[in-house]
């Protein structure tokens, strides 16, 4: 490496360690300390001390909640940096763990929500604890589905049968469904909620999507069932026209006079934004 | 008399794509009936639909380029070459929204030109997202949905690329540029196999982004962070290692719709980073690293980060300030040391004669244990960077140093160095 190379790294390391120096100062105002965490993940891979000076920031609790995540965001960024970063990897995952058992709910959620991209066994383990006994629960119950829904393992889908089955809310029940779109044996449920029309149109419209995964021909035949049913919801029936035109098979498609005359209706009666769709539809099928 | 138009000096409908760059072009008369003379004079022009794109040209590799050319060809059918490159600012927003008239005198005694032949072509260029007419967003959005075909389709490849084991082939090391360019290449390529006419946008993530996180185009986050879209957007069918749906929910009360990424530096900021590589790819951890972590969800680890059709949008803004900062600081020769971090102890797959994985193929320690996809994808318009890239390959990407080089494409705000 030339001199002018060297002089060129090595200031950058001095800005990067002046950044982080005034990012852990108390004499700062949050705000500016959070500004300046940002700056400041290069100087977390340069050293153990640096590291470990960030990481103390986001143990101790005595901190302002938004200065502890912004040293959380610092080292989820850091940790973008692969190579240079892997001597802090464990230190990194360990203090996560800790953090997902933290007094704060923010931080317990951002915690588990890093964990969760790493497939973390720890962290799976908790979130599974916490559905079956919810007085163990770390988040709630909606946000724990979906963090399972990273790396789904089979255990994960009998919880979320019981929890569909028993929602403690609407929004757990729908992650519930998420989450087993991934299962195959879920897919008569998808299949039954799909064509329930006392069903949330939320709850039909992933129910769509997990059939199309798991069962695409299926799909197709209740979607073509609905595009037909003039009665049905326009935008389940929308749903059903974006499955068909993307998904289908276009010469099958092209020769179907019955499903071509409901498509036809729809783009005169739906209203302007399904009409659009409609119309897109029949000129791609009826050139 | 009628003529023959080679848009990238091929006959094929396919290749009739440009960008700023100049694409290599010939012309032959097919027909040459009406003409005496051993040679005629033909005239090209630019025709644009309204609101579509326009091209100029020029006869040599060298020179400016004009709104016109006049070329002398002969009528045995010998083809003669030329160039053809968008005109800056006036993008195409549709496939074949602008054609090439050829135009000569049939009649000796007459000044009048006539049409004796034309192409349609377009101008596809990588876009600001909230700059794309609803067309250009609606067709980007199904490209994307059938790549991923429910998780089933080519897609995976993608998601499989860009994990936690493949990471050091792509990040933490001066590859880290070149290596995500050569990346959203093969995805690009790939959609336009779906839609020739689509190209990539770029989310500016200094920016409010209004038009780009709505139902219609990449969703909006519930309370939850699980990204909602609307009955008429085929993303709701979006699916990743099984799972359906995306995760993504932005921190810290930020709203992306009004307010640029909190923390995350300006363009201004990134461009003056340094005007060497070796500083410049800093920008790894700020704007690229913060942009990933203002969110909660899957694109805020690099394991997940494939997982959210936006990361491809936000690595495309990170690739235009790369080509902006190369432009800025005419960076595009490899052997150019300020252009690149060459330096012995880079990893493998960091080297500038290094190929990429996983376009090379080569599994095991010290690379990844599988080589998900093949190899790249072909373009119908150009040769470059081939089926199994190099680092070296990905700097030239407009053909600036060597014509060859040309990768095909090119970004709305970047012009032809």
């Amino acid at each position: 490496m030339t001199k002018k190379r060297k002089a060129a790294k090595a200031s950058r390391k001095k800005t990067s360690r002046t950044r982080l120096s005034a990012a852990l100062s108390a004499k700062q105002t949050p705000k500016q300390r959070v500004a300046m965490l940002a700056q400041a993940p290069l100087a977390v891979c340069e050293s153990d001390t640096n590291m470990q000076a960030v990481l103390g920031v986001l143990r101790n609790t005595a901190e302002p909640t938004e200065v502890r995540l912004a040293a959380m965001d610092t080292m989820a960024t850091a940790a973008f940096s692969v190579v240079a970063f892997e001597p802090c990897r464990n230190d990194y995952i360990a203090a996560l763990r800790e953090m997902s058992q933290d007094p704060s709910p923010e931080i317990r959620e951002s915690a588990l929500g890093l964990l969760a991209g790493e497939k973390d066994g720890f962290a799976q383990k908790k979130l599974l604890e916490g559905l079956k006994s919810p007085e163990k629960a770390l988040v709630r119950p909606e946000k724990a589905l979906q963090l399972l829904g990273y790396d789904v393992h089979a255990e994960s889908y009998a919880v979320a049968r019981d929890i569909v089955e028993n929602p403690p809310s609407d929004t757990a029940r729908r992650e519930a469904l998420r989450l087993l779109s991934a299962d195959a044996r879920s897919a008569p449920l998808f299949e039954k909620l799909l064509r329930d029309k006392n069903e949330k149109r939320e709850i039909r419209q992933i129910s769509a999507s997990a059939l199309q995964a798991l069962n695409p021909t299926k799909l197709q035949d209740h979607a073509r069932a609905l595009l037909l049913d003039d009665s049905d919801y326009d935008d389940i029936r929308a749903t059903s026209l974006e499955a068909i035109e993307q998904f289908g098979d276009p010469a099958h498609v092209a020769k179907d006079s019955d499903l071509l005359q409901s498509v036809e209706r729809l783009s005169t009666t739906a209203p302007p934004k399904y009409k659009k769709g409609a119309k897109h539809f029949l000129s791609k099928y009826t050139r | 008399m009628k003529v023959e138009l080679q848009i990238n000096n091929s006959a094929s409908p396919q290749a009739r794509f440009v960008g700023w760059a100049p694409s290599p072009c010939r012309i032959r008369v097919t027909n040459p009936m009406g003409t005496l003379l051993p040679t005629t004079s033909v005239q090209l022009r630019s025709v644009s639909a309204s609101g579509g794109g326009a091209v100029v040209f020029r006869k040599d590799t060298a020179g400016a380029f004009a709104k016109t050319l006049t070329l002398t060809v002969p009528t045995n059918g010998t083809t003669v070459s030329f160039f053809v490159a968008g005109k800056f600012g006036q993008p195409s927003t549709t496939n074949g929204d602008v054609r090439i008239e050829a135009r000569a005198r049939l009649n000796l005694l007459s000044a009048a030109l006539t049409s004796v032949g034309f192409v349609p072509l377009m101008v596809r260029i990588r876009k600001n997202a909230e700059s794309l007419t609803t067309g250009e967003r609606d067709r980007f959005v199904a490209a994307m949905a059938q790549l991923n075909n429910q998780g089933a389709g080519r897609f995976a490849d993608f998601r499989n690329m860009h994990t936690d084991v493949s990471s050091p082939q792509a990040h933490g090391a001066p590859a880290f540029l070149p290596w995500h360019r050569t990346y959203l290449l093969d995805l690009e390529r790939e959609l336009q196999a779906i839609d020739a006419s689509v190209a990539l946008p770029y989310w500016r993530f200094d920016q409010p982004a209004p038009n780009l996180f709505t139902p219609d185009f990449l969703g909006v986050a519930d309370a939850n962070g699980t990204v909602q879209f609307s009955a008429t957007n085929p993303l709701q069918f979006w699916t990743t290692d099984g799972v359906q749906g995306v995760v993504r929910g932005p921190r810290n009360n930020w709203d992306p719709t009004t307010q640029p990424g909190p923390t995350v530096i300006t363009e201004a900021q990134t461009l003056a980073i340094g005007t060497a590589y070796p500083a410049f790819r800093t920008m790894e951890g700020n704007p690229h690293g913060t942009a990933h972590t203002r969110w909660d969800g899957f694109i805020r680890s690099i394991g997940t980060a494939a997982k959210d059709p936006l990361f491809f949008l936000l690595h495309c803004n990170v690739d235009r300030l790369w080509a902006k900062w190369q432009r800025q600081n005419s960076r595009f020769d490899p052997a150019q040391a300020a252009s690149y971090d060459s330096n012995p102890a880079n990893p493998i797959g960091h080297n500038l004669t290094d190929t990429m994985w996983p376009w090379n193929g080569v599994t095991g320690a010290p690379r990844p244990p599988t080589a998900p996809g093949g190899p790249l994808a072909v373009s119908p318009c150009v040769s470059a960077p081939g089926p199994q890239p190099r680092v070296q390959s990905s700097l030239d990407y407009q053909g600036v140093v060597n014509a060859l080089s040309r990768e095909g494409f090119d970004y709305d705000d970047i012009r032809f160095a």
